[in-house]
């Protein structure tokens, strides 16, 4: 994808180009990111999803630069437009630098499945959420914690003054959520990115933190990555998709067109396998075949050949397909939608 | 559910396969140097529900609830703590499966079988698929040697999966081809009640399905009658005809799945029902967003223990239990307020086309 | 998927997913074991000392053979001899140069202030060294065969050859530290042994049953674990009675070195049990109707068993380091018994060090070996879990 500034540059907050992060590990190298390109507009909601292992999460993690050992960032570009003509590009910088450090948790705040990879056992959520404040940004110990209590407020933590020197093994799963996202949002960022936010949540308590996102999104026009593999929580939240298949982008349009117009073969395939609620009578489910390959075994060609009920045989499986862009909001990686103009 | 070979409703006439009453499991918490027991955790307070022959009866309800810890007591890897559990055996007689002692029990175990929830832990990473899903055969005396591989083999193939994979260990093998063995080695007793406990939740999107395509029609060739517990409720208004909601230890409401989601009669199932992500953005729902958390069992609240979170609560609610009441055909609900209110069904909660 | 009710035909189901490379195709059938030794051979250090640890145990096998000189010999006329020198090359009168492995024999002076001896290499005394040479006495090879035969040594088996030099007895250290690994290298072992039955069965019956046998069981191991074990063992071999022969106390020596050592396995194996009692696949096996001991020897010992044995690797060098101290504080092993530890005793005065530093050489095979069965016990540690990825 080159010369494709189709949304106007200065609505973009990030911009990923060709992103490859790769995990050289003893019994082969892993591409978990694999050359992935997308844009987040500010103020808007961007869901990614796919199943386990199609890069969602690292690609996540690259764009904070938190990728471990052996893991690495091997190639791409991860502009944040942080307004006006202020681009840093965050692939670039060095890992330990203190423009990421400012990047991290200032401009992009992170939430986490499970909320403890954020959150300390060892100290009270007020002290955690002071530092970081006091971290990113000038303000006095007083001020930092004011803001905390506001923000947990903001979070609906009911009490936020007495929550405020609680540990976090005193709240419940549901509250340590909504403290992460009180933390993470405290100093402001421009974007909020959620891996799984909901996902080891109930039902009626993942109600409560779509809802609390959707309202603060409103209150401080935050853009949010939203990363995903529940297709319901994709619809209910966000404005546009990313639909990602091993390490790939194979689909990208906006949330109507993902849902009723879906032209990859695996998005489709993805809609037709899942339970809807009210929609049982309509027969039998419609599984996606096989499973997830293996990460050492990629197919060749374009990697869900194997699993594709419209095979092209004797092209998909050699001919890796290139991104055919269907209408300015709208691309797809399948050669049923071969760009006739290459 | 379209195929008409399992009734929709307890089919009028035919007698329980189980019949699940007022049953009880405590967790005493132990605390101090010797572990005394100070105090309990009522993970299943009083449940009541039975299960027809051939059906699929679902339970759900949130993490906590008691829902995993009612479906160990039926297959009683959970000794009860209380109520009772009443299975009707393949010669038709009754027999207490609370009180049973492990003697008696085996006999009973060939027909009453576990599906676990995550295909990982539940299978012995030590031991060959064979060994796995022939084990059972062995531990009952029907099947050895070469015949125990032919049967084997034979079950590999009703699961979907080549007997040639019958030499290889668990690691060998995916998320959803190790849930497919767990059926296997489930149903290779031929077993005439299955409980499968969150079956397919650990599953990736896509293969959910194939799992529930093949529990479906299993039940179909062998006759089965599975006790589904879940918490996503669209894949129990997939596979259930009845579905029994549980909340804190006890039952709130059973009804026929149709009923259950288009005319829920409990504020808790209408909360459950509406806090569904629906995968359609056309379809973005009202949600009811519950207040607070889900209650410790260890400290319950008085009264209906969905008082402090129901919108719809009176003085009442907050000091007089709520019983498990008939309500309507096959429709049973403990609320006080069941006959007053108007609660919304998944089609009111959005518009239909 | 497939499954269509009666589609039970291979045709219908996905083509049998046969990996690339045979390498792959043998990693899906391998059992635990291969696993683990895949795995276990990656970890080079761990390679390389369980090579050293084999060896060590070879020599404690066939130490006769490998030690020049019996066990017990010894020579008055070398008290304190100092270590000699192998010469490879011999230059006879006429400066011809010749291959022949010899040493010098020693020539004695009596320091006139001292009034200490002092050994000399003797230029004129050439003591030819020749491998498979006969010895002094005959020995038995594993207890059995007879042989007279020494991997190498004077060919001449009455003349003096000292490689680490002699103690205060003459005796030569080198054959003397050869005979020490023996007891070294195996009251480790015996006493492992008996931890290891006493840990498995106390922290089996801990985990297992649970309650008040549970309870009992580990505050017991709580006591024993608060006394200070130097102390606890110098006190329980000083009730040794005096009287005793050298196998006796051998083997009180290697009971009370596990009494301490029981408690560390046996918790262990408690958490182990007591974790694996909530295992998915060992419920099933119950549900499945196995019963209760054939879900112990069946699902739940293989599961750890590879623990145990890098557990048990680990204690080895504990076990050989407690023996030396104790030996070396006198309450262990003593003469005639030949171990690194009485060895070392030895080299407990300083005076006696003044005269003859090379009797510390003993604390080398101390270090080497623990230092070897410590990687090894590492690297069965990092293998012995092949399913955690």
């Amino acid at each position: 994808m080159s010369n494709s500034n189709h949304n106007a540059g200065a609505d973009i907050l990030l911009d990923i180009r060709g992103l490859k992060t790769y995990f050289h590990l003893d019994e082969g190298t892993v591409r978990a990111v694999d050359g992935v390109d997308f844009t987040v507009p500010r103020g808007t909601t961007i869901g990614i999803v796919g199943e386990s292992g199609c890069g969602k999460s690292v690609t996540a993690f690259s764009i904070l630069q938190l990728v471990e050992k052996p893991g690495r960032i091997e190639e791409g570009s991860i502009v944040l437009n942080t307004g006006g003509q202020n681009r840093v590009d965050i692939a670039a910088l060095d890992h330990d630098s203190e423009e990421l450090r400012q990047i991290r948790g200032k401009d992009i705040g992170m939430i986490f499945q499970e909320p403890m990879t954020s959150l300390s056992m060892m100290y009270t959520v007020g002290f955690q959420m002071t530092e970081a404040i006091r971290l990113h940004m000038d303000v006095e110990k007083d001020e930092a914690r004011d803001r905390a209590i506001e923000m947990l407020q903001a979070v609906g933590i009911p009490r936020p003054e007495q929550r405020f020197d609680a540990y976090p093994f005193e709240l419940s799963g549901g509250m340590r959520q909504r403290v992460m996202i009180a933390m993470a949002l405290s100093c402001d960022p421009m974007l909020l990115i959620a891996d799984e936010p909901t996902t080891a949540l109930d039902v009626t308590t993942q109600a409560q933190i779509l809802e609390l996102m959707q309202q603060l999104q409103e209150e401080f026009g935050m853009a949010i990555m939203l990363i995903t593999h529940d297709l319901g929580v994709v619809a209910e939240m966000c404005s546009e998709v990313v639909v990602m298949y091993l390490g790939e982008v194979v689909e990208q349009a906006d949330v109507d067109t993902i849902f009723h117009n879906p032209q990859h073969p695996y998005t489709q395939a993805l809609l037709e396998s899942i339970p809807r609620l009210g929609h049982s009578h309509e027969g039998r489910l419609n599984p996606i075949l096989g499973s997830v390959p293996d990460p050492y075994h990629r197919p060749s060609g374009c990697p869900f050949h194997p699993r594709c009920t419209q095979i092209i045989t004797g092209r998909c499986e050699t001919v890796h397909p290139e991104i055919s862009r269907l209408d300015p909001r709208h691309t797809v990686r399948c050669l049923l939608h071969e760009d006739p103009h290459g | 559910m379209a195929d008409t070979a399992t009734p929709s409703a307890p089919a009028a006439g035919k007698e329980p396969l189980l019949r699940v009453e007022d049953l009880r499991k405590y967790f005493p918490i132990r605390q101090g140097f010797f572990g005394r027991s100070v105090t309990q955790v009522r993970a299943v307070d009083g449940v009541t529900f039975d299960v027809f022959p051939g059906e699929t009866m679902a339970v759900v309800g949130e993490s906590g609830c008691g829902k995993t810890t009612a479906g160990r007591c039926l297959v009683r890897a959970f000794e009860p703590t209380g109520g009772s559990i009443l299975y009707r055996n393949r010669d038709g007689d009754e027999v207490a499966l609370d009180t049973l002692d492990n003697k008696s029990l085996k006999p009973v175990r060939r027909e009453l079988r576990m599906i676990f929830q995550d295909p990982f832990s539940s299978l012995n990473p030590r031991m060959t698929v064979m060994d796995i899903i022939g084990d059972p055969l062995r531990v009952h005396s029907i099947a050895s040697g070469s015949e125990l591989e032919d049967r084997v083999a034979d079950m590999l193939l009703r699961v979907g999966l080549r007997p040639e994979y019958m030499r290889r260990y668990p690691h060998a093998f995916s998320g959803g081809q190790r849930q497919r063995i767990g059926i296997a080695k489930a149903l290779i007793l031929s077993p005439q009640l299955v409980v499968a406990d969150e079956a397919v939740s650990a599953l990736d999107v896509s293969v959910q399905a194939q799992i529930l395509n093949l529990l479906q029609d299993l039940q179909a060739e062998f006759d089965l009658t599975y006790v589904f517990i879940a918490h996503d409720l669209s894949v129990v208004e997939y596979i259930a005809n009845r579905v029994s909601v549980m909340y804190v230890g006890k039952m709130v409401e059973t009804a026929a799945t149709d009923e259950l989601y288009h005319n829920p009669k409990h504020p808790y199932t209408e909360a459950l029902l509406s806090a569904v992500p629906r995968p359609d953005p056309r379809e973005r729902s009202q949600r009811i967003v519950l207040e607070g958390d889900v209650p410790d069992p260890a400290h319950p609240p008085s009264g209906c223990y969905f008082h402090p979170r129901c919108r719809y609560a009176q003085d009442m609610c907050a000091t007089e239990t709520p019983e498990l009441r008939p309500i309507g055909e096959g429709h049973e609900v403990a609320c006080h307020l069941a006959e007053d209110l108007d609660l919304r069904g998944i089609t009111d909660l959005v518009p239909r086309d | 998927m497939t499954a269509t009710p009666h589609a039970a035909t291979p045709s219908a189901l996905p083509p049998v997913e046969t990996p690339e490379s045979q390498e792959d195709m043998r990693l899906l059938v391998a059992g635990q074991w291969q696993l683990m030794w895949w795995r276990f051979r990656k970890h080079k250090v761990a390679m390389v000392a369980t090579a050293v640890s084999l060896l060590i145990y070879f020599v404690a096998v066939f130490a006769e053979f490998l030690a020049p000189l019996p066990r017990d010999h010894y020579a008055a006329d070398y008290t304190f001899a100092p270590p000699q020198r192998i010469k490879l090359i011999l230059e006879d009168e006429f400066g011809n140069r010749e291959f022949h492995p010899h040493v010098l024999g020693y020539t004695v002076e009596i320091e006139a202030v001292a009034l200490r001896r002092v050994f000399k290499p003797d230029p004129e005394q050439v003591i030819e060294l020749g491998f498979f040479v006969d010895g002094l006495e005959e020995y038995r090879v594993l207890g059995i065969f007879p042989s007279r035969k020494h991997l190498f040594g004077p060919k001449d088996p009455t003349q003096p050859f000292y490689l680490f030099g002699a103690d205060k007895l003459g005796q030569d250290l080198y054959s003397r530290l050869i005979f020490g690994t023996r007891i070294s290298m195996t009251i480790g072992l015996v006493g492992v042994a008996l931890s290891l039955i006493f840990g498995i069965l106390l922290g089996g019956v801990s985990g297992l049953f649970g309650g008040t046998v549970d309870n009992i069981i580990q505050r017991t191991i709580e006591f024993f674990r608060a006394v200070p074990s130097i102390p606890l063992w110098m006190g329980l071999s000083a009730a040794l009675p005096e009287d005793w022969d050298a196998i006796k106390r051998y083997f009180a020596i290697t009971v009370i070195l596990s009494i301490l050592g029981w408690t560390g396995l046996a918790r262990v194996v408690r958490g182990r049990f007591l974790s694996l009692r909530e295992e998915d696949f060992v419920m099933s096996a119950r549900l499945d109707g196995v019963a209760e001991l054939g879900i112990i020897l069946r699902y739940m010992l293989p599961s750890f068993l590879s623990h145990i044995i890098a557990s048990v690797t680990l204690s080895i060098p504990g076990m050989i380091l407690a023996e030396t101290s104790l030996s070396f504080l006198g309450l262990g092993l003593r003469p005639p018994v030949v171990s690194w530890g009485v060895l070392l005793k030895d080299a407990q005065r300083v005076q006696v060090l003044a005269t003859a530093p090379w009797l510390l050489i003993a604390a080398v095979p101390v270090i080497v070996s623990v230092l070897a069965l410590n990687y090894v016990g590492d690297g069965l540690r990092d293998a012995a879990d092949p399913y955690s990825r």
